[in-house]
């Protein structure tokens, strides 16, 4: 039914192929269909008004909620950039140049970082056979890493967080070959055979499927932990499969598409960018509260687990706060506050938000060294404490 | 030539009551153009279903509605056995001695199979609007089925075979982010998010929907609704709750809001227990606000 696609290859199809690009490289997920729709849309439309044409295209290219908000800063953009290549077009290639040799220089970098991202089952094994030789780095504060330890911490956090990401349940389901004789199921589908087994079946234990929601400060009281974090999410991040991440300052972002799609480096470097109050003040209350709004139906049910790394100085109002955490704690199989500060000896939770909040946290776990957070991690295997 | 059929489009949502901005004409225009599934997601009660059904009327066919719900799988989707009237057949061909073989055929065949809604869509001499609603009720597997349908306008039965859509319907699908589609899903649609409207697009849709509201009613109505969503409720009102509301005072045969009227009738609003105590807290500032705006308009 479709007529040929492409009707006449002119300049104007050729930009449109470019502002698929250029949108693919923001995020969007368009693939050969949608631009040859787009092109396709380009014969019905009026040509009168240029609006119309953006709309289209909109209405083509945009498949969330999301991306809808964000196209017509994008298409700006888009064009922006086209007018300025084709203004000079060999300067522009020139400091494409530089700025790849730039991006090259960082990613050997992280180089080391990268590799154990990918690392394969028999390394991870031996990893953890070395786990005690580097015991006194666990109980080192993160303040005091230096890149090396920081990077080999990281490569351990993904190993803990992979271990949490695939847990057996109880529950079982039918399998092949190998597992357990299922005997229940035998006999019932031996029963039309007239009752004599001549089938055997089989089930396995079925992997617990974790979903996990990351909230994480980065305002300024955060800072110097802010960068370890985002270490943190992206390792975790790497290990489960549902996994939502949002970072907040003063509002909150989600940055799950970026972690996703992106290496470490880049990944951070797009946050701090895309996050406009990076390392400014906090209103812990009203992020959380935002958060409950907009994504709090889709993301938060009772397999959800919520962890939130904050220090819990809050400059909104309690009220809010409060309101946020309970929805939260109600909505969610269990929370976990990861508090930097708590490690101190000294520690009670003085902050004010943190004080408001505490009623609605199942656990409240220091996160200042690595043997802490492999406690927190514990943690979140164990049921909700219902006495709470 | 093209201009007139956009503009068709924007005259058919007019003729039929329903008043949106030019980005949800455009989307209707392209997806019945490139004959495109258009999922269409929002807050509640913003016109989403209503898209299908003004549809379905501007283009004179039937609307197929299918509500979706936890547990919906493809026998009440897409089609089903008719197994007590299968049996019954048998049971009275055994009495006649007729041939197995051929009593096997009759058994799968189109009589003895219940079509549901998606399979009824794609079958029907005309072309028909499909109205999937409320998608992310469903299970993601269920998602899963539905993809044969949107991409290639078939349904496969294993029985018989594959039966291919004699005329494409026009399929909505509508969502309210309870949990997030799948990418699959997506790719095969067009995308349209509505939000709620701004203060003359809904005073406009009052006034459409319920002519007989008093002008500076309609006015007070929509200014306090807009102050209403902008406190953080637990059940957002939308549209429909509007227009319920100007329909319920209307009725009244009130020209004006005051403190009592609203904190009588403030149910037909607010479907919450919660929301309702807070907001009659509220409720003299929240009037005060309204007032000062519509002195200013």
């Amino acid at each position: 039914m479709r007529p040929t696609l492409i009707p006449t290859q002119t300049a104007l199809s050729g930009n449109i192929v470019l502002l698929c690009r250029f949108l693919r490289n923001k995020g969007f997920s368009l693939g050969i269909a949608e631009e040859a729709d787009a092109l396709q849309v380009l014969t019905y439309l009026p040509i009168e008004k240029e609006i119309y044409f953006k709309q289209a295209l909109k209405a083509v290219l945009v498949k969330t909620n999301d991306q809808q908000n964000k196209f017509d800063e994008y298409y700006a953009e888009f064009w922006d950039q086209l007018k300025k290549s084709a203004d000079s077009k060999t300067k522009e290639v020139k400091e494409e140049k530089n700025k790849k040799s730039e991006t090259q220089q960082k990613e050997a970098q992280f180089e080391s970082l990268k590799s154990w991202l990918n690392l394969n089952p028999s390394e991870e094994e031996m990893e953890v056979a070395s786990y005690s030789e580097i015991e006194v780095l666990t109980k080192k504060n993160f303040l005091d890493l230096s890149t090396e330890e920081m990077q080999l911490m990281m490569r351990l956090l993904q190993l803990l967080a992979r271990k949490i990401a695939h847990r057996k349940s109880r529950l079982k389901k039918a399998a092949k070959k190998h597992g357990d004789l299922d005997l229940k199921q035998t006999i019932r589908t031996n029963m039309r055979k007239g009752g004599e087994i001549q089938q055997l079946r089989y089930s396995v234990k079925k992997e617990k499927k974790l979903k996990l929601v990351l909230l994480c400060d980065v305002s300024r009281s955060m800072d110097l932990y802010s960068r370890f974090f985002v270490h943190l999410i992206y390792a975790f991040q790497n290990a489960y499969d549902k996994i939502e991440t949002f970072v907040f300052s003063t509002a909150l972002h989600r940055v799950t598409e970026i972690l996703d799609n992106n290496e470490f480096d880049k990944a951070y470097e797009i946050i701090s960018d895309r996050v406009p109050h990076w390392s400014g003040g906090t209103t812990i209350g009203t992020c959380l509260f935002d958060f409950t709004q907009e994504y709090g139906y889709g993301m938060l049910d009772k397999k959800t687990i919520v962890l939130i790394l904050s220090d819990g100085w809050d400059t909104g109002k309690p009220e809010v706060m409060k309101e946020a955490m309970r929805t939260i704690y109600k909505k969610s199989k269990k929370v976990l506050w990861l508090n930097p500060l708590a490690g101190n000896l000294n520690f009670s939770p003085e902050a004010m938000g943190m004080k408001t909040a505490l009623p609605y946290i199942d656990v409240l776990a220091p996160a200042h060294n690595l043997e802490s957070l492999k406690l927190a991690m514990q943690l979140l295997q164990k049921r909700r404490n219902l006495s709470n | 030539m093209k201009n007139n059929e956009l503009r068709k489009v924007q005259e058919m949502l007019r003729n039929q009551g329903y008043i949106g901005d030019e980005g949800i004409a455009m989307s209707i225009f392209l997806a019945m153009k490139l004959e495109k599934p258009l999922l269409v997601e929002g807050p509640a009660g913003v016109g989403k279903t209503e898209i299908a059904k003004v549809m379905a009327k501007a283009l004179n066919t039937d609307l197929i509605r299918l509500q979706c719900y936890e547990g919906l799988d493809s026998t009440h989707a897409l089609y089903e056995w008719n197994y007590q009237h299968q049996l019954l057949y048998l049971k009275m061909q055994e009495q006649k001695g007729q041939d197995i073989k051929d009593l096997e055929e009759t058994i799968f065949s189109d009589k003895f199979l219940l079509k549901r809604p998606v399979l009824q869509a794609i079958t029907q001499t005309a072309k028909t609007v499909l109205l999937i609603d409320e998608i992310d009720r469903a299970d993601e597997e269920f998602e899963s089925f539905l993809l044969e349908v949107l991409s290639d306008w078939q349904v496969t039965i294993p029985e018989i075979g594959t039966i291919k859509a004699t005329h494409r319907p026009q399929i909505i699908l509508t969502g309210n982010r309870t949990r997030e589609l799948s990418e699959a899903l997506r790719r095969r649609c067009l995308y349209l998010w509505i939000d709620y409207p701004s203060f003359e697009k809904e005073l406009a849709i009052v006034k459409t929907k319920v002519p007989e509201v008093d002008d500076k009613l309609g006015r007070q109505i929509c200014a306090f609704m807009r102050e209403l969503r902008q406190m953080k409720l637990e059940k957002t009102p939308g549209i429909s709750e509007t227009i319920d509301w100007a329909r319920a005072l209307a009725t009244l045969h009130l020209t004006h809001l005051d403190n009592q009227t609203v904190a009588d009738t403030l149910g037909v609003v607010l479907k919450d227990w919660q929301d309702m105590r807070r907001t009659q807290e509220a409720l003299s500032e929240l009037l005060e606000k309204t007032g000062v705006t519509s002195r200013l308009v």
